[in-house]
Protein backbone atom coordinates (compact mmCIF):
# COMPACT_ATOMS: atom_id res chain seq x y z
CA UNK A 1 0.00 0.00 0.00
CA UNK A 2 2.71 2.34 0.95
CA UNK A 3 4.38 1.92 -1.99
CA UNK A 4 1.45 2.99 -4.57
CA UNK A 5 0.90 5.60 -1.77
CA UNK A 6 4.35 6.72 -2.97
CA UNK A 7 4.51 6.28 -6.67
CA UNK A 8 0.72 8.46 -6.79
CA UNK A 9 1.75 11.48 -4.43
CA UNK A 10 4.55 12.01 -6.28
CA UNK A 11 3.16 12.03 -9.63
CA UNK A 12 0.47 14.28 -8.47
CA UNK A 13 3.62 16.75 -7.62
CA UNK A 14 5.56 15.85 -11.34
CA UNK A 15 2.68 16.84 -13.07
CA UNK A 16 1.21 20.36 -12.52
CA UNK A 17 -2.02 18.53 -11.67
CA UNK A 18 -1.14 18.62 -7.68
CA UNK A 19 0.79 22.38 -7.99
CA UNK A 20 -2.33 23.00 -9.77
CA UNK A 21 -5.06 21.79 -6.75
CA UNK A 22 -3.02 23.07 -3.77
CA UNK A 23 -2.74 26.66 -5.80
CA UNK A 24 -6.76 26.72 -6.41
CA UNK A 25 -7.69 25.20 -2.93
CA UNK A 26 -5.20 28.24 -1.32
CA UNK A 27 -6.58 30.74 -3.61
CA UNK A 28 -10.11 30.31 -2.67
CA UNK A 29 -9.47 30.17 1.10
CA UNK A 30 -7.24 33.38 0.88
CA UNK A 31 -9.61 35.77 -1.59
CA UNK A 32 -12.64 34.21 0.64
CA UNK A 33 -11.01 35.36 3.79
CA UNK A 34 -10.02 38.66 2.30
CA UNK A 35 -13.38 39.50 1.54
CA UNK A 36 -15.28 37.39 4.34
CA UNK A 37 -13.12 38.71 7.10
CA UNK A 38 -10.47 41.36 6.46
CA UNK A 39 -13.17 43.37 4.51
CA UNK A 40 -15.89 42.91 7.00
CA UNK A 41 -13.76 42.63 10.40
CA UNK A 42 -15.53 39.51 11.34
CA UNK A 43 -13.38 36.41 12.67
CA UNK A 44 -16.33 33.94 11.79
CA UNK A 45 -14.57 31.20 9.25
CA UNK A 46 -17.60 29.03 8.73
CA UNK A 47 -18.16 30.83 5.51
CA UNK A 48 -14.99 30.26 4.08
CA UNK A 49 -14.72 27.27 4.61
CA UNK A 50 -18.45 26.40 3.26
CA UNK A 51 -16.99 27.98 -0.20
CA UNK A 52 -14.22 25.63 -0.15
CA UNK A 53 -16.37 22.78 0.26
CA UNK A 54 -18.38 24.19 -2.86
CA UNK A 55 -14.68 24.55 -4.38
CA UNK A 56 -13.98 21.04 -3.47
CA UNK A 57 -16.89 19.65 -5.42
CA UNK A 58 -15.36 21.16 -8.55
CA UNK A 59 -11.67 20.31 -7.75
CA UNK A 60 -12.16 16.83 -6.24
CA UNK A 61 -12.42 15.13 -9.51
CA UNK A 62 -9.43 16.91 -11.02
CA UNK A 63 -7.41 15.55 -8.48
CA UNK A 64 -9.01 11.74 -8.55
CA UNK A 65 -9.58 11.45 -12.40
CA UNK A 66 -6.17 10.54 -13.50
CA UNK A 67 -5.72 7.67 -10.50
CA UNK A 68 -7.70 4.65 -11.79
CA UNK A 69 -8.44 5.56 -15.18
CA UNK A 70 -4.89 6.06 -16.10
CA UNK A 71 -3.33 2.87 -15.09
CA UNK A 72 -6.22 1.18 -17.39
CA UNK A 73 -5.33 3.37 -20.22
CA UNK A 74 -1.90 3.03 -20.19
CA UNK A 75 -1.92 -1.11 -18.95
CA UNK A 76 -0.18 -0.08 -15.62
CA UNK A 77 -2.66 -2.11 -14.04
CA UNK A 78 -1.78 -5.45 -15.27
CA UNK A 79 1.64 -4.52 -13.12
CA UNK A 80 -0.29 -3.81 -10.16
CA UNK A 81 -2.50 -6.79 -10.59
CA UNK A 82 0.05 -9.32 -11.05
CA UNK A 83 2.50 -8.28 -8.61
CA UNK A 84 1.83 -9.35 -5.12
CA UNK A 85 -0.54 -6.61 -4.07
CA UNK A 86 -3.34 -6.88 -2.56
CA UNK A 87 -6.53 -4.88 -4.16
CA UNK A 88 -7.22 -2.93 -1.10
CA UNK A 89 -3.90 -1.43 -1.08
CA UNK A 90 -4.42 -0.20 -4.59
CA UNK A 91 -7.32 1.15 -3.75
CA UNK A 92 -5.97 2.43 -0.45
CA UNK A 93 -2.70 3.88 -1.80
CA UNK A 94 -4.39 5.65 -4.40
CA UNK A 95 -7.02 7.39 -2.00
CA UNK A 96 -4.77 8.30 0.62
CA UNK A 97 -2.14 9.86 -1.84
CA UNK A 98 -5.01 12.22 -2.94
CA UNK A 99 -6.43 13.00 0.58
CA UNK A 100 -2.68 13.87 1.01
CA UNK A 101 -2.94 16.34 -1.71
CA UNK A 102 -5.57 18.00 -0.12
CA UNK A 103 -4.20 17.95 3.70
CA UNK A 104 -0.90 19.69 2.00
CA UNK A 105 -2.99 22.27 0.34
CA UNK A 106 -4.53 23.13 4.00
CA UNK A 107 -1.04 23.42 4.92
CA UNK A 108 -1.03 26.58 3.09
CA UNK A 109 -4.27 27.98 5.05
CA UNK A 110 -3.01 28.09 8.58
CA UNK A 111 -1.93 31.82 8.02
CA UNK A 112 -5.39 32.29 8.35
CA UNK A 113 -5.96 31.15 12.08
CA UNK A 114 -2.72 32.39 12.29
CA UNK A 115 -4.01 36.49 10.87
CA UNK A 116 -7.26 35.94 13.39
CA UNK A 117 -5.70 34.66 16.48
CA UNK A 118 -3.39 37.79 15.94
CA UNK A 119 -6.35 40.74 15.18
CA UNK A 120 -9.20 39.60 16.58
CA UNK A 121 -10.75 37.17 19.29
CA UNK A 122 -10.66 33.76 17.31
CA UNK A 123 -12.78 31.01 18.27
CA UNK A 124 -10.52 27.83 17.88
CA UNK A 125 -12.45 25.41 18.43
CA UNK A 126 -14.98 26.68 15.97
CA UNK A 127 -12.00 27.09 13.19
CA UNK A 128 -10.41 23.45 14.41
CA UNK A 129 -14.24 22.38 13.77
CA UNK A 130 -13.96 23.74 10.29
CA UNK A 131 -10.54 22.23 9.29
CA UNK A 132 -11.60 18.80 10.66
CA UNK A 133 -15.04 19.04 8.65
CA UNK A 134 -13.22 19.80 5.75
CA UNK A 135 -11.27 17.12 5.25
CA UNK A 136 -13.65 14.56 6.26
CA UNK A 137 -15.79 16.48 3.44
CA UNK A 138 -13.16 16.10 1.33
CA UNK A 139 -12.53 12.52 1.87
CA UNK A 140 -15.67 11.52 1.12
CA UNK A 141 -15.42 13.25 -2.32
CA UNK A 142 -11.91 12.20 -2.89
CA UNK A 143 -13.84 8.38 -2.23
CA UNK A 144 -16.62 8.68 -4.81
CA UNK A 145 -14.24 10.22 -7.49
CA UNK A 146 -12.33 7.81 -7.12
CA UNK A 147 -14.97 5.03 -7.46
CA UNK A 148 -15.56 6.88 -10.87
CA UNK A 149 -12.36 6.99 -12.07
CA UNK A 150 -12.34 3.23 -11.79
CA UNK A 151 -15.45 2.33 -13.62
CA UNK A 152 -13.77 3.91 -17.22
CA UNK A 153 -10.47 4.58 -18.91
CA UNK A 154 -10.52 7.93 -19.87
CA UNK A 155 -9.85 10.68 -17.41
CA UNK A 156 -12.71 13.77 -18.86
CA UNK A 157 -15.37 10.83 -18.32
CA UNK A 158 -14.46 10.46 -15.01
CA UNK A 159 -13.85 13.97 -14.34
CA UNK A 160 -17.32 14.75 -15.59
CA UNK A 161 -19.23 12.05 -13.88
CA UNK A 162 -18.08 12.66 -10.84
CA UNK A 163 -18.73 16.39 -11.19
CA UNK A 164 -22.13 15.80 -11.88
CA UNK A 165 -22.38 13.63 -8.74
CA UNK A 166 -21.16 16.23 -6.35
CA UNK A 167 -22.87 19.05 -8.05
CA UNK A 168 -25.56 17.53 -8.37
CA UNK A 169 -26.13 16.29 -4.61
CA UNK A 170 -25.43 20.08 -3.71
CA UNK A 171 -28.07 21.14 -5.97
CA UNK A 172 -30.83 19.09 -4.91
CA UNK A 173 -29.60 20.21 -1.28
CA UNK A 174 -30.45 23.90 -2.33
CA UNK A 175 -33.82 22.84 -4.22
CA UNK A 176 -34.72 21.10 -1.63
CA UNK A 177 -34.55 24.13 0.83
CA UNK A 178 -37.81 25.36 -1.25
CA UNK A 179 -39.65 21.63 -0.96
CA UNK A 180 -42.60 22.56 1.28
CA UNK A 181 -43.17 18.76 1.77
CA UNK A 182 -41.55 18.03 5.36
CA UNK A 183 -41.15 14.13 5.06
CA UNK A 184 -38.21 15.12 1.75
CA UNK A 185 -36.55 17.97 3.66
CA UNK A 186 -36.30 15.65 6.38
CA UNK A 187 -34.91 13.12 4.44
CA UNK A 188 -32.58 14.94 2.42
CA UNK A 189 -31.27 16.90 4.72
CA UNK A 190 -30.34 13.60 6.61
CA UNK A 191 -28.41 11.89 3.45
CA UNK A 192 -26.92 15.54 2.29
CA UNK A 193 -22.94 15.74 2.05
CA UNK A 194 -23.49 19.49 2.31
CA UNK A 195 -25.68 20.12 4.99
CA UNK A 196 -24.57 17.63 7.35
CA UNK A 197 -21.45 20.01 6.99
CA UNK A 198 -23.00 22.54 8.39
CA UNK A 199 -23.41 21.27 11.80
CA UNK A 200 -20.02 20.97 11.92
CA UNK A 201 -19.23 24.08 11.53
CA UNK A 202 -20.44 25.55 13.95
CA UNK A 203 -17.66 23.86 16.29
CA UNK A 204 -20.40 21.19 16.81
CA UNK A 205 -18.31 17.52 17.03
CA UNK A 206 -21.32 15.15 16.62
CA UNK A 207 -20.46 11.77 16.44
CA UNK A 208 -23.26 11.18 13.60
CA UNK A 209 -21.80 13.35 11.39
CA UNK A 210 -18.23 11.87 11.84
CA UNK A 211 -19.46 8.23 11.03
CA UNK A 212 -21.77 9.83 8.47
CA UNK A 213 -18.98 10.90 5.83
CA UNK A 214 -16.65 7.91 7.55
CA UNK A 215 -19.62 5.82 5.70
CA UNK A 216 -19.57 7.61 2.85
CA UNK A 217 -15.80 6.97 2.08
CA UNK A 218 -15.80 3.38 3.28
CA UNK A 219 -18.74 2.67 1.23
CA UNK A 220 -17.12 4.38 -2.27
CA UNK A 221 -13.71 2.63 -1.13
CA UNK A 222 -15.31 -0.83 -1.18
CA UNK A 223 -17.15 -0.42 -4.16
CA UNK A 224 -14.02 1.06 -5.71
CA UNK A 225 -12.65 -2.40 -5.08
CA UNK A 226 -15.62 -4.54 -6.03
CA UNK A 227 -15.26 -2.80 -9.26
CA UNK A 228 -11.57 -3.67 -9.68
CA UNK A 229 -12.29 -6.99 -8.87
CA UNK A 230 -14.81 -7.51 -11.05
CA UNK A 231 -12.45 -6.42 -13.81
CA UNK A 232 -10.84 -9.89 -13.99
CA UNK A 233 -14.17 -11.74 -14.71
CA UNK A 234 -14.89 -9.06 -18.01
CA UNK B 1 6.75 -25.57 -12.46
CA UNK B 2 3.30 -24.02 -14.14
CA UNK B 3 0.60 -26.22 -14.41
CA UNK B 4 -2.68 -25.49 -16.00
CA UNK B 5 -5.57 -27.68 -16.25
CA UNK B 6 -8.91 -27.28 -18.61
CA UNK B 7 -8.64 -23.48 -18.91
CA UNK B 8 -11.69 -22.16 -20.07
CA UNK B 9 -11.56 -18.50 -20.52
CA UNK B 10 -15.11 -16.56 -22.37
CA UNK B 11 -15.21 -12.77 -23.53
CA UNK B 12 -19.08 -12.71 -23.60
CA UNK B 13 -19.77 -14.63 -26.35
CA UNK B 14 -16.31 -15.55 -27.53
CA UNK B 15 -14.37 -18.30 -26.40
CA UNK B 16 -10.91 -16.69 -26.22
CA UNK B 17 -9.38 -19.71 -24.48
CA UNK B 18 -11.07 -22.91 -24.97
CA UNK B 19 -10.00 -26.06 -22.95
CA UNK B 20 -6.31 -25.97 -22.90
CA UNK B 21 -3.90 -28.29 -20.57
CA UNK B 22 -0.54 -28.00 -19.76
CA UNK B 23 2.63 -28.92 -17.72
CA UNK B 24 5.84 -26.80 -17.59
CA UNK B 25 8.62 -28.55 -16.05
CA UNK B 26 11.34 -26.40 -14.04
CA UNK B 27 13.91 -24.62 -16.29
CA UNK B 28 12.04 -25.51 -19.36
CA UNK B 29 11.80 -22.72 -21.99
CA UNK B 30 9.04 -22.84 -23.90
CA UNK B 31 7.14 -21.40 -26.82
CA UNK B 32 3.57 -19.84 -27.51
CA UNK B 33 3.02 -19.81 -30.88
CA UNK B 34 0.04 -18.77 -32.47
CA UNK B 35 -1.40 -15.70 -34.88
CA UNK B 36 -2.60 -13.04 -33.32
CA UNK B 37 -6.01 -13.25 -31.38
CA UNK B 38 -5.08 -17.07 -31.06
CA UNK B 39 -5.42 -17.20 -27.17
CA UNK B 40 -2.12 -16.68 -26.11
CA UNK B 41 -1.77 -13.60 -24.48
CA UNK B 42 -5.47 -14.41 -22.58
CA UNK B 43 -3.34 -17.67 -21.62
CA UNK B 44 -1.16 -15.42 -20.09
CA UNK B 45 -2.92 -13.48 -18.22
CA UNK B 46 -4.94 -16.41 -16.98
CA UNK B 47 -1.65 -17.90 -15.37
CA UNK B 48 -0.37 -14.49 -13.93
CA UNK B 49 -3.66 -13.65 -12.45
CA UNK B 50 -4.50 -10.78 -14.46
CA UNK B 51 -7.92 -12.14 -15.34
CA UNK B 52 -9.70 -15.32 -14.07
CA UNK B 53 -10.69 -18.22 -15.75
CA UNK B 54 -14.15 -19.18 -16.74
CA UNK B 55 -13.37 -22.44 -15.15
CA UNK B 56 -9.96 -24.62 -15.08
CA UNK B 57 -7.46 -24.00 -13.06
CA UNK B 58 -3.69 -22.50 -13.55
CA UNK B 59 -0.57 -23.12 -10.61
CA UNK B 60 2.61 -22.07 -10.25
CA UNK B 61 4.81 -24.16 -8.59
CA UNK B 62 1.84 -25.88 -6.77
CA UNK B 63 0.46 -22.95 -5.96
CA UNK B 64 -2.69 -21.81 -7.55
CA UNK B 65 -3.37 -18.71 -8.79
CA UNK B 66 -7.21 -18.20 -7.73
CA UNK B 67 -6.76 -19.79 -4.23
CA UNK B 68 -3.75 -18.09 -2.74
CA UNK B 69 -3.08 -15.36 -5.09
CA UNK B 70 -0.43 -13.59 -3.14
CA UNK B 71 1.81 -16.17 -2.94
CA UNK B 72 1.66 -17.57 -6.56
CA UNK B 73 2.14 -14.34 -8.30
CA UNK B 74 5.46 -14.04 -5.86
CA UNK B 75 6.91 -16.74 -7.73
CA UNK B 76 6.16 -14.97 -11.56
CA UNK B 77 7.64 -11.80 -13.38
CA UNK B 78 5.48 -10.83 -16.29
CA UNK B 79 6.10 -9.04 -19.25
CA UNK B 80 2.78 -8.00 -20.93
CA UNK B 81 2.18 -7.27 -24.50
CA UNK B 82 2.72 -3.32 -23.78
CA UNK B 83 5.07 -3.12 -21.15
CA UNK B 84 3.17 -1.78 -18.07
CA UNK B 85 5.72 1.30 -17.57
CA UNK B 86 5.17 5.02 -15.81
CA UNK B 87 5.87 7.77 -18.52
CA UNK B 88 6.78 10.38 -15.85
CA UNK B 89 9.16 8.44 -13.66
CA UNK B 90 12.98 7.86 -14.72
CA UNK B 91 13.78 4.42 -15.14
CA UNK B 92 15.72 4.14 -11.52
CA UNK B 93 12.64 5.50 -10.09
CA UNK B 94 10.40 3.02 -11.90
CA UNK B 95 12.36 0.06 -10.72
CA UNK B 96 12.47 1.33 -7.11
CA UNK B 97 8.99 1.40 -7.30
CA UNK B 98 8.83 -2.44 -8.38
CA UNK B 99 10.78 -3.26 -5.46
CA UNK B 100 8.38 -1.89 -3.15
CA UNK B 101 5.62 -3.46 -4.94
CA UNK B 102 7.49 -6.60 -4.60
CA UNK B 103 8.96 -5.92 -1.23
CA UNK B 104 12.61 -6.68 -2.27
CA UNK B 105 14.46 -4.83 0.51
CA UNK B 106 17.73 -7.15 0.72
CA UNK B 107 20.65 -5.43 -1.13
CA UNK B 108 18.12 -3.80 -3.54
CA UNK B 109 20.85 -1.36 -5.10
CA UNK B 110 23.13 -4.57 -5.86
CA UNK B 111 19.92 -6.60 -7.25
CA UNK B 112 18.95 -3.37 -9.25
CA UNK B 113 22.72 -2.91 -10.92
CA UNK B 114 22.56 -6.65 -11.91
CA UNK B 115 19.17 -6.52 -13.43
CA UNK B 116 20.22 -3.33 -15.45
CA UNK B 117 23.19 -5.13 -16.36
CA UNK B 118 21.14 -7.84 -17.82
CA UNK B 119 18.75 -6.14 -19.49
CA UNK B 120 21.19 -3.80 -20.85
CA UNK B 121 19.94 -0.70 -19.76
CA UNK B 122 22.92 0.67 -17.19
CA UNK B 123 23.36 3.67 -19.83
CA UNK B 124 20.00 4.40 -19.27
CA UNK B 125 19.53 4.53 -15.65
CA UNK B 126 18.75 7.63 -15.17
CA UNK B 127 16.65 8.76 -18.04
CA UNK B 128 12.81 9.43 -17.90
CA UNK B 129 10.86 6.30 -19.22
CA UNK B 130 9.05 8.68 -21.65
CA UNK B 131 11.89 9.75 -23.51
CA UNK B 132 13.52 5.82 -24.20
CA UNK B 133 13.21 4.37 -27.75
CA UNK B 134 10.52 1.90 -28.00
CA UNK B 135 13.22 -1.33 -27.64
CA UNK B 136 14.85 0.17 -24.29
CA UNK B 137 11.02 0.12 -22.76
CA UNK B 138 11.10 -2.99 -23.91
CA UNK B 139 14.12 -4.03 -22.28
CA UNK B 140 12.61 -1.68 -18.63
CA UNK B 141 9.32 -3.77 -19.06
CA UNK B 142 11.47 -6.89 -19.35
CA UNK B 143 14.09 -5.73 -16.46
CA UNK B 144 10.72 -5.14 -14.38
CA UNK B 145 9.81 -8.24 -14.60
CA UNK B 146 13.48 -9.81 -13.19
CA UNK B 147 12.80 -7.97 -10.03
CA UNK B 148 12.48 -10.52 -7.36
CA UNK B 149 14.03 -13.33 -9.17
CA UNK B 150 11.22 -14.94 -9.67
CA UNK B 151 11.83 -18.42 -10.47
CA UNK B 152 8.79 -18.16 -13.36
CA UNK B 153 9.24 -15.99 -16.26
CA UNK B 154 6.15 -14.88 -18.57
CA UNK B 155 6.97 -13.18 -21.61
CA UNK B 156 4.36 -11.95 -24.06
CA UNK B 157 5.63 -11.32 -27.21
CA UNK B 158 9.02 -9.50 -26.11
CA UNK B 159 10.54 -8.78 -29.44
CA UNK B 160 7.84 -7.09 -31.22
CA UNK B 161 8.28 -3.70 -32.09
CA UNK B 162 12.20 -3.68 -31.70
CA UNK B 163 14.60 -3.66 -34.90
CA UNK B 164 16.95 -6.73 -35.95
CA UNK B 165 19.63 -6.29 -33.96
CA UNK B 166 17.25 -5.84 -30.92
CA UNK B 167 15.31 -8.62 -31.66
CA UNK B 168 18.51 -10.70 -31.23
CA UNK B 169 19.86 -9.04 -28.46
CA UNK B 170 17.03 -9.37 -26.16
CA UNK B 171 16.51 -13.24 -27.54
CA UNK B 172 20.44 -13.74 -26.21
CA UNK B 173 19.04 -11.85 -22.85
CA UNK B 174 15.72 -14.37 -22.82
CA UNK B 175 17.91 -17.64 -23.75
CA UNK B 176 20.19 -16.88 -20.78
CA UNK B 177 17.39 -16.23 -18.54
CA UNK B 178 16.06 -19.99 -19.45
CA UNK B 179 19.50 -21.25 -18.27
CA UNK B 180 18.07 -21.13 -14.50
CA UNK B 181 14.13 -20.24 -14.49
CA UNK B 182 11.32 -21.63 -16.27
CA UNK B 183 10.63 -19.05 -18.99
CA UNK B 184 7.10 -19.24 -21.54
CA UNK B 185 7.48 -16.49 -24.13
CA UNK B 186 4.97 -16.45 -26.80
CA UNK B 187 5.12 -15.10 -30.60
CA UNK B 188 3.78 -15.09 -33.56
CA UNK B 189 6.58 -15.68 -35.60
CA UNK B 190 8.23 -18.93 -36.15
CA UNK B 191 11.66 -18.96 -36.92
CA UNK B 192 11.44 -16.96 -33.54
CA UNK B 193 10.61 -19.39 -31.42
CA UNK B 194 12.50 -21.72 -32.99
CA UNK B 195 15.92 -20.15 -32.13
CA UNK B 196 14.97 -20.08 -28.49
CA UNK B 197 12.85 -22.60 -27.56
CA UNK B 198 13.19 -26.04 -26.89
CA UNK B 199 9.77 -26.73 -27.02
CA UNK B 200 6.70 -24.85 -28.67
CA UNK B 201 2.68 -24.74 -28.04
CA UNK B 202 1.24 -24.01 -30.99
CA UNK B 203 -2.12 -22.49 -30.36
CA UNK B 204 -4.75 -21.57 -32.87
CA UNK B 205 -8.43 -20.54 -32.00
CA UNK B 206 -8.04 -21.08 -28.20
CA UNK B 207 -7.00 -24.65 -28.43
CA UNK B 208 -3.05 -26.25 -28.16
CA UNK B 209 -2.65 -27.71 -31.63
CA UNK B 210 0.57 -29.16 -31.38
CA UNK B 211 3.30 -29.85 -28.72
CA UNK B 212 6.26 -30.39 -29.89
CA UNK B 213 10.39 -29.81 -30.29
CA UNK B 214 10.92 -27.30 -33.15
CA UNK B 215 12.79 -30.01 -34.96
CA UNK B 216 9.64 -31.72 -35.40
CA UNK B 217 7.27 -28.76 -35.82
CA UNK B 218 9.75 -27.58 -38.83
CA UNK B 219 9.19 -30.69 -40.73
CA UNK B 220 6.16 -29.14 -41.77
CA UNK B 221 8.04 -26.63 -43.34
CA UNK B 222 9.99 -28.85 -44.92
CA UNK B 223 7.51 -31.07 -46.33
CA UNK B 224 6.28 -28.60 -48.64
CA UNK B 225 8.59 -28.04 -51.49
CA UNK B 226 7.66 -24.55 -52.92
CA UNK B 227 9.97 -22.73 -54.69
CA UNK B 228 10.27 -19.64 -56.84
CA UNK B 229 12.52 -19.84 -60.00
CA UNK B 230 13.89 -16.96 -62.47
CA UNK B 231 14.63 -18.79 -65.63
CA UNK B 232 16.43 -17.24 -68.83
CA UNK B 233 13.76 -18.34 -71.66
CA UNK B 234 10.61 -16.72 -72.59
CA UNK B 235 7.40 -17.84 -70.86
CA UNK B 236 5.74 -20.94 -73.46
CA UNK B 237 9.25 -21.84 -74.03
CA UNK B 238 10.23 -22.47 -70.24
CA UNK B 239 6.66 -23.68 -68.50
CA UNK B 240 7.12 -26.12 -71.28
CA UNK B 241 10.55 -27.54 -69.92
CA UNK B 242 9.51 -27.30 -66.84
CA UNK B 243 6.21 -29.00 -67.22
CA UNK B 244 8.84 -32.18 -68.59
CA UNK B 245 10.33 -32.52 -65.69
CA UNK B 246 9.25 -35.89 -63.82
CA UNK B 247 7.52 -35.10 -60.23
CA UNK B 248 6.40 -31.21 -60.84
CA UNK B 249 3.16 -30.56 -59.75
CA UNK B 250 2.06 -27.04 -59.93
CA UNK B 251 3.24 -24.34 -62.25
CA UNK B 252 2.14 -20.98 -61.92
CA UNK B 253 4.16 -17.96 -64.30
CA UNK B 254 4.58 -14.77 -61.97
CA UNK B 255 5.58 -12.31 -64.27
CA UNK B 256 8.82 -10.91 -66.22
CA UNK B 257 11.19 -8.74 -63.66
CA UNK B 258 14.26 -8.82 -65.87
CA UNK B 259 14.49 -8.86 -69.73
CA UNK B 260 14.32 -12.39 -71.26
CA UNK B 261 13.54 -14.02 -68.53
CA UNK B 262 10.32 -15.62 -66.83
CA UNK B 263 9.57 -16.12 -62.83
CA UNK B 264 7.25 -19.25 -61.91
CA UNK B 265 6.50 -20.78 -58.71
CA UNK B 266 6.72 -24.29 -58.50
CA UNK B 267 5.10 -26.91 -55.90
CA UNK B 268 6.68 -30.77 -56.42
CA UNK B 269 4.11 -33.49 -56.66
CA UNK B 270 4.27 -35.32 -53.31
CA UNK B 271 7.03 -33.63 -51.82
CA UNK B 272 9.49 -34.76 -53.40
CA UNK B 273 12.76 -32.83 -53.85
CA UNK B 274 13.33 -32.19 -57.44
CA UNK B 275 16.02 -29.84 -57.21
CA UNK B 276 18.64 -31.71 -59.01
CA UNK B 277 15.82 -32.50 -61.83
CA UNK B 278 15.15 -28.92 -62.15
CA UNK B 279 18.84 -28.10 -63.01
CA UNK B 280 19.47 -31.08 -65.08
CA UNK B 281 16.12 -30.34 -67.28
CA UNK B 282 17.01 -26.88 -67.51
CA UNK B 283 20.41 -27.44 -68.36
CA UNK B 284 19.63 -29.83 -70.82
CA UNK B 285 17.52 -27.15 -72.64
CA UNK B 286 20.24 -24.28 -72.53
CA UNK B 287 18.02 -22.19 -70.23
CA UNK B 288 19.81 -21.52 -67.07
CA UNK B 289 18.22 -20.91 -63.61
CA UNK B 290 18.79 -17.35 -62.48
CA UNK B 291 17.47 -17.95 -59.39
CA UNK B 292 15.93 -20.68 -57.18
CA UNK B 293 14.25 -19.49 -54.07
CA UNK B 294 12.84 -22.23 -51.74
CA UNK B 295 9.60 -20.90 -50.61
CA UNK B 296 9.82 -21.89 -46.32
CA UNK B 297 5.73 -22.82 -45.47
CA UNK B 298 4.70 -19.53 -43.65
CA UNK B 299 2.95 -19.83 -40.31
CA UNK B 300 -0.41 -19.80 -42.23
CA UNK B 301 0.31 -22.71 -43.83
CA UNK B 302 1.84 -24.61 -40.56
CA UNK B 303 -1.83 -23.58 -38.80
CA UNK B 304 -4.12 -24.70 -41.60
CA UNK B 305 -1.70 -27.82 -42.03
CA UNK B 306 -1.99 -28.31 -38.08
CA UNK B 307 -5.74 -27.86 -37.52
CA UNK B 308 -6.67 -30.11 -40.58
CA UNK B 309 -4.33 -32.72 -38.79
CA UNK B 310 -6.47 -31.79 -35.34
CA UNK B 311 -9.54 -32.12 -36.88
CA UNK B 312 -9.04 -35.48 -38.63
CA UNK B 313 -7.80 -36.49 -35.60
CA UNK B 314 -10.88 -35.38 -33.99
CA UNK B 315 -13.13 -37.45 -36.80
CA UNK B 316 -11.29 -40.62 -36.06
CA UNK B 317 -11.88 -40.19 -32.60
Amino acid sequence: MFAIFKRDLRAFYTTPIGYAFSGVVILIMNLCFYYMNVETSSSDVKRIFYWLLLGLAFLAPILTMRLLSEEKKTKTDQLLYTVPLRITDIVLGKYLAALCVFLISLVGTFMIPVILSMFSVAEYWAILGNYVAIVFAASAFIAIGLFVSSTSENQLVSALVSWAILVGLWLVDTLVANVEIRFIRVIVDWVSVFARYESFTYGLFDLSDILYYFSITAVFLFLTVRMLDKRRYA
Amino acid sequence: MIEVENLVKHYGDKKAVNDISFTIRDGELVGFLGPNGAGKSTTMNVITGYLSATSGSARINGIDILEDPMEAKRHIGYLPEQPPLYMDMSVNEYLDFICDLKKVDRNRRSHIDDICEQAGITGVYRRMIKNLSKGYKQRVGLAQALIGDPEVLILDEPTVGLDPIQIVEIRNVIRDLGRQRTVILSSHILPEVQTICRRVLVINEGKIIADDSPQNLSKYVEMNHRMQIRVAAPQSKAEQILREIPEMGEVVFEGVMEEDTSDFMICARDNADIRRLLFNGCAKAGCPILMMNPLSASLEDIFIKLTEKSETNEKEA
